[in-house]
């Protein structure tokens, strides 16, 4: 085996590895992070997506006009 | 003062650069790598924009980013939060490349691009708001944006005047009439965020009688409409905000079967979705357009974001609203922020006169006689040069006369999904026989879809039932209006089964070598029309390069390139011959 083909051998298992690390990782946070908070919001009765059906306008007010120089640099 | 916009990451990346109030360049990233709607940081779109006018990253005074990256990760965050734990296959392939780009926009920008200065973030629909209006020709203009989704905005609407504009209201996240028209297509099996102008195309081969079309009710069980236009989907119907695929097993059951295969066969009940699927979208947005025309007393309107693009209903907004005038941005899908981010900058944050309108799309690469030619050499290419613009513009009618399809390649390449005359295909419309050829030989795609009649401002009205005057964004090939039934058969290739035509106008000053060309096949033809479609074959972005058009004409049926004074018949280059039919994919 080349040195070559041995490198690219390690630079793939490393690669796997990562991944299967970083999937763990999120599947932790996932179940944890987002599944604690999902079960309290269930409980409050708190939705975070507007898909309820009612009878008046389904139009929100905005109002989005010139702001100060400084909120745009914000990414929020 | 020089502005760079960038737009990346979700739809088609794209940058814009605004020098000193006016667009000087503009590009969407995929012309230059070659990868239909790339949405990869646009690093050869910017180079491209910079090197347009000869400066470096050091000389641009601002950057500014098409969205807020962390009010949409809010956004994102909600949809798990809210759809745990079916969220999960989304959660693990998506939350990689949040990490990784997504939240990094600024380390990217100034790693990239090594790049020091200020970074703005606009609202993803105030840079299409911006987009519509600071370019527009109006002073005063009732604006309405409509996409799939920017941070959580679908559905937008406000006021624009002078340099400033006031967002009013909107409608959020799940709900889009975007995603709804994106959901059907995926339905229908086309490819999401690509294949929407096809609905719209198939919808005239359906049932398009709200009566007797038995859809048409059945899909306001999925969007509840009240009569002010705002709306909401009935998210039973959909998945797509936890699963990446869209259409959910009720909206099966709903629409009478399973989701159509990818190439399979179309069937009328397929095509019959597909109309009761426009006509649900143009009740929509009629309601919105009445409700935003006495909110706003406007009567003026600008438009943009995806569902601007649909052409067909576009066409019936003056009739169908009391607006009297309209303007839409060309790239009216997300690449075209970036001409709303630099705008608004300049214009609105910065408090500069609007002096810039956009008049014409040719904001794309040129390139000169001398660099064709340097082409042409090096590469062994057979050719004649034509001695003036009078013998350019009497060969190609003849050409086009004589029922040869030309490969046009002139002048700066369009800004925007269409070409417009700059990278476009011609043929004649009169030859009963060009729509086929054009889809099988050429184009490599499915045989309903119809072409696009290009028409000189001043002969419009003669051929097709429009507006009057002939409204500005039909330039962009955003309009479908009826053509004039005693046309229907002398020029088939362009008129659709439901007696339409997506018809581009040119006004001389845009395109003279275009403009001529089209006048000169009337006096051959007796009718003043060519068809145009953009020069690319099927799955594969429209060609930027001589190189790219070269080998697009060599790969398909296109028997003749006219490349600025050139002219390059297909036949007498056998050597670089090749078939493209097997890469014509979506
Ligand atoms: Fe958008």
């Amino acid at each position: 085996m080349s040195f070559k083909a041995f490198k690219k051998g390690m630079h793939n298992f490393t690669t796997n590895i990562s991944i299967i690390i970083n999937t763990i990782l999120l599947i932790i946070v996932y179940f944890i992070g987002v599944g604690i908070t999902f079960i309290f919001a269930k409980m409050v009765g708190k939705h975070f997506l507007d898909m309820k059906l009612s009878k008046g306008s389904y139009w929100k007010t905005l109002n989005l006009k010139k702001k100060p120089m400084v909120s745009y640099y914000r990414q929020f | 003062m020089y502005i760079l916009g960038i737009s990346c990451y979700y739809h088609d990346s794209s940058a814009a650069l605004l020098k000193d109030g006016k667009i000087v360049a503009a590009a969407e990233e995929e012309r230059f790598s070659r990868k239909k709607h790339d949405t990869t940081f646009p690093d050869l779109a910017i180079k491209y924009c910079l090197e347009s006018q000869g400066i470096t990253i050091d000389d641009v005074d601002y950057v500014g980013f098409y969205e807020k990256p962390f009010i949409k990760f809010e956004r994102v965050l909600s949809q798990h939060l809210e759809c745990f734990p079916l969220s999960l296959k989304v959660f693990l392939s998506s939350t990689p490349s949040w990490i990784n780009e997504k939240l990094r926009v600024v380390s990217k920008i100034k790693k990239s691009l090594k790049y020091k200065g200020d970074i703005l973030f606009i609202d993803h629909h105030m840079g299409h708001a911006a987009s519509s209006f600071l370019v527009s020709p109006f002073k005063k203009a009732a604006i309405v944006t409509v996409d799939g989704v920017g941070e959580w905005t679908t559905t937008s609407y406000g006021i624009g005047e002078g340099n400033d504009i006031r967002l009013l209201k909107d409608i959020q996240f799940p709900n889009s009439i975007g995603l709804l028209y994106s959901t059907i297509t995926a339905y229908l099996g086309f490819t999401v965020n690509n294949s929407e102008y096809k609905v719209m195309g198939l919808a005239p081969y359906g049932n398009m009688d709200r009566k007797t079309n038995p859809w048409y009710n059945k899909l306001f069980k999925v969007v509840d409409v009240k009569d002010d236009g705002s709306y909401r989907l009935n998210m039973k119907y959909f998945k797509f905000h936890w699963a990446d695929r869209m259409p959910s097993h009720a909206m099966c059951s709903l629409l009478g079967g399973p989701i159509r295969k990818p190439e399979s066969e179309v069937d009328q009940r397929h095509k019959d979705i597909a109309a009761a699927l426009q006509m649900v979208t143009e009740d929509i947005m009629t309601k919105i357009l009445n409700h935003v025309h006495k909110e706003t007393k406007c009567n003026n309107l600008v438009m943009a974001g995806g569902v601007a693009l649909n052409s067909v209903y576009n066409g019936k907004i003056l009739k169908n609203t009391p607006f009297k005038k309209i303007w839409i941005q060309p790239a009216a899908g997300d690449g075209g922020t970036v001409i709303g981010v630099v705008h608004y900058i300049y214009n609105t944050i910065l408090g500069n006169k609007r002096t810039y309108q956009m008049t014409d799309a040719n904001l794309g690469p040129k390139y000169n006689t001398e660099q064709i030619q340097t082409f042409l050499d090096k590469n062994n290419i057979k050719y004649t040069t034509f001695k003036n613009d009078n013998e350019l513009v009497k060969t190609s009618a003849k050409l086009c006369h004589e029922n040869h399809v030309i490969g046009w390649f002139q002048d700066g390449m369009e800004w925007g999904p269409r070409a417009l005359g700059c990278r476009s295909i011609l043929a004649s419309p009169c030859n009963p026989k060009a729509k086929e050829l054009l889809n099988t030989k050429v184009k490599h795609r499915e045989k309903f879809r119809p072409f696009a009649p290009v028409v000189c401002d001043d002969d419009a009205a003669k051929y097709f039932d429009c507006d009057k005057p002939v409204p500005e964004p039909t330039d962009y090939m955003l309009m479908v209006y009826p053509v004039f039934k005693k046309w229907h058969k002398k020029i088939p290739s362009v008129t659709h089964v439901d007696g339409s035509g997506r018809l581009q106008t040119i006004r001389k000053h845009q395109n003279p070598r275009y403009y001529n060309t089209i006048k000169e096949f009337g006096k051959l033809s007796k009718i003043p029309i060519l068809i145009n479609t953009s020069f690319n074959i099927r799955g594969e972005p429209i060609v930027c390069t001589p190189h790219d058009a070269y080998k697009c004409m060599m790969g398909t049926g296109i028997d003749y390139l006219v490349m600025d004074k050139f002219l390059i018949k297909r036949s007498e280059n056998p050597k670089d011959m090749w078939d493209s039919e097997k890469y014509a994919i979506d």
